[in-house]
């Protein structure tokens, strides 16, 4: 998989959180998503989590800036044995 | 979970959206599907879709503890509201309840609750000093933290009134301390069980108890919790678990409101007993402890009757014969229920529903009351249609799952204990002590005096002959003969004019042991020359033996025998036998290498006296 195909992947699950359609781009973070707070973050990682079956390392989410960065964390995690 | 058919609905405005709602909210055990329910419920009441039953009123609900509360809180309110109970909600800020509580004039007095949900810090629940400090200074400070919990709690109460529901403490699931973990109260594991099982003995009635520690170990105790969401943002515990915490709060902020259910309506065939009466027969049915579906039904059927214990009332609602529903509860030996456990009994082809709204009236009360349990699934749906107000739960496809289906229904849960139950308690322990004092006699007759034994003696009849003839091909040990026969075999000795044979059950105070001896004799003459005398060994020095000879001896001369001829074939097995026709009373009249035979003279024979109280004896008209 690459990022952009993480990010289609993503979509989905934004989706399916958000009422308010979303559509992501590797520029968009939390701050464009007025929906996108700590409670629905804290859902989002766990369905991102269950959907590629990754899991993050403590505090490195927070870390990602925007989407595309999130992306290639999954993809990082994604490649893990 | 498909979310679309739900999110199409609220698109349209249907209001069809709630009855979805419940029905997913009730089978969703994810966090994220239990979190987008609630997303679309938040939704549909922003587009004020309309909803077909009106809501009662907001229950004012305060939720603090030493954990971020965000988003339990969230699916605690979906859960209450979609059960019918709204709450406006009141959050404390994280880890901030002591101070909350304390002070008169804080936030959480000004809301002026009427349920308080506490979650108190699990690091505050721990013992500060040595592993090896001495156990009495261990437990004073285990005390010590039940009192600060109970003083929280009171002080709730006594400023608002509210009830005040405490989340208890879940165990630690690593192996740390190995298993000096359980010899100290020092460790988190001992120090915490404690607090727990202190924490529910002493909770007064308006103190409910979330019992954490439970809901974790059934979940599972590695997979209740996940450090790294404690880091990252303080939650109580694994999402998993959270959706188990946010359930068990949801239920017991319902049941402060929420009537109990008092009668439990049963369907007969195949949920009592496997197969139809009517068409396999009493004696066709499966029921008892010859097969492992017959165990099956019959531990059922011990639970149901646990229930009545509990004061749930029971009913029966069949569609049969009358004449033929009846007849297991008259005649079966392995039916737990009988005749009079059952508060209405409806037999008959009428629709299930008509007779269970027949039922209310008859008990004068409503059918909200009522949960009716069937394995037919048409049968269930005919009830929820025509009579919605009755609680339903459709039986799986296998007997060996029902137990727990109704262990596991939540609607027949003792609620908080009540003043009367404390004078209960004051009465109860008079009786114990009394009782106490009663068997503080330690010889074996007062011991068997207070085991309340009672045995019945049946001749050999059809619906025995598949556990008559089962103990006599498995009985080793207390086995004078060791002759097998098959169900066939038993059925002829049954039908043979020369032959007695009869079975005995016992039961005690603690329990039903079933069938466990069986004897077979041959009239011959002057002669009753046992055949087959066996006995389960889980009843041995209880006196059953002495029973069995008096039942021989008075089978004997009633078919104008005056002696017995017993014989002792040894096997590998029956060695503790061997000696059983002498301590009997019985003379050895000859002896070899692979018999032994004895006679017992019935001119001088005196019926042994014993500790059972006698039911039934075989071939008298019951």
């Amino acid at each position: 998989m690459n990022q952009a195909e993480i990010i289609a992947e993503l979509q989905k699950i934004f989706d399916n959180v958000f009422l308010d359609p979303v559509v992501l781009t590797p520029e968009i973070s939390a701050k464009d998503v007025p929906e996108w707070d700590s409670l629905t973050h804290i859902s989002l990682m766990v369905s991102v989590e269950k959907t590629f079956g990754v899991r993050f390392r403590v505090g490195e989410v927070e870390n990602a800036s925007n989407i595309g960065e999130f992306a290639d964390l999954i993809l990082k995690r994604k490649q893990e044995p | 979970m498909d979310s679309a058919p739900l999110k199409k609905l609220l698109l349209n405005a249907d209001p069809e959206f709630w009855s979805l709602l419940k029905t997913l909210t009730r089978e969703a055990r994810d966090f994220d599907e239990l979190f987008l329910l609630s997303a679309l419920r938040k939704k549909a009441h922003a587009r004020q879709l309309p909803r077909p039953e009106s809501l009662a009123g907001k229950i004012r609900l305060a939720i603090l503890g030493g954990y971020s509360l965000y988003p339990l809180h969230e699916f605690i309110e979906h859960l209450a509201e979609v059960e019918g109970f709204p709450c406006e909600v009141w959050l404390g800020d994280y880890d901030n309840y002591i101070a909350e509580i304390m002070d008169d004039d804080s936030d959480l007095y000004t809301f002026q609750p009427q349920v308080v949900l506490l979650l108190p810090s699990e690091n505050r629940c721990k013992y500060t000093g040595r592993l090896t400090d001495p156990r009495a200074m261990q437990q004073a400070e285990a005390q010590r933290t039940v009192e600060s919990l109970l003083d929280l709690a009171r002080r709730v109460n006594d400023k608002t009134r509210a009830e005040v529901i405490i989340t208890n403490f879940m165990l630690p699931s690593r192996h740390d301390l190995g298993a000096f973990r359980s010899r100290t109260l020092g460790s988190d594991w001992a120090f915490r069980k404690w607090v727990n099982l202190e924490l529910g003995l002493s909770a007064p009635p308006c103190l409910h108890i979330c019992d954490l520690a439970f809901l974790a170990a059934r979940h599972g105790g590695l997979m209740a919790r996940d450090e790294r969401s404690w880091f990252e943002s303080k939650q109580p515990c694994s999402p998993a678990l959270m959706v188990e915490l946010a359930r068990e709060a949801a239920h017991l902020i319902a049941s402060l409101k929420r009537a109990q259910k008092k009668v439990l309506v049963l369907d007969l065939d195949n949920t009592l007993w496997g197969g139809v009466v009517a068409d396999d027969g009493l004696d066709g049915i499966v029921l008892g402890d010859t097969s492992p579906r017959g165990e099956a039904f019959k531990a059922f059927q011990k639970y149901i009757h646990s229930l009545k214990q509990r004061g749930v009332l029971l009913a029966v609602c069949s569609k049969n014969d009358l004449a033929k529903a009846v007849e297991p509860f008259e005649k079966h030996p392995e039916m737990v229920l009988r005749m009079e456990d059952i508060v209405s009994f409806k037999a008959n082809w009428e629709p299930k529903s008509e007779n269970i709204r027949q039922m209310a009236p008859e008990l004068n009360l409503g059918l909200d009351s009522f949960v009716f349990v069937d394995d037919n699934p048409a049968e269930i749906e005919i009830v929820r249609q025509f009579a919605p107000e009755v609680t339903t739960i459709l039986l799986g496809p296998d007997p060996s799952g029902y137990v727990a289906q109704l262990q596991d229904c939540r609607l027949f849960e003792p609620r908080n204990i009540t003043a009367e139950d404390a004078e209960r308690t004051s009465q109860y322990r008079s009786e114990a002590e009394r009782k106490a004092l009663e068997s503080s006699v330690t010889d074996m007759g007062s011991y068997l005096d207070s085991l309340q034994m009672e045995s019945a003696i049946t001749e050999f009849v059809p619906v025995d002959v598949p556990r008559i003839s089962q103990l006599i091909n498995k009985s080793n040990q207390f086995n004078l003969t060791t002759h097998r026969r098959s169900e066939a075999e038993v059925t002829a000795v049954m039908n043979a004019p020369d032959f007695v044979g009869f079975s005995v059950r016992l039961k005690d105070r603690f329990g039903d042991h079933g069938l466990i001896s069986v004897v077979i004799g041959e009239i011959a003459g002057d002669t009753l020359k046992i055949d087959t005398w066996l006995m389960s060994c889980r009843v041995l020095k209880r006196q059953v033996e002495d029973e069995v000879l008096n039942e021989l001896a008075r089978l004997a001369l009633l078919r104008g025998c005056s002696r017995i001829e017993g014989i002792y074939l040894p096997t590998p097995k029956n060695e503790m036998v061997r000696d059983f026709y002498s301590r009997m009373g019985f003379t050895l009249t000859a002896e070899s290498e692979t018999k032994r035979e004895f006679e017992l003279r019935l001119e001088t024979f005196q019926p042994l006296p014993t500790k059972i109280k006698m039911i039934r004896r075989s071939y008298e008209p019951s």
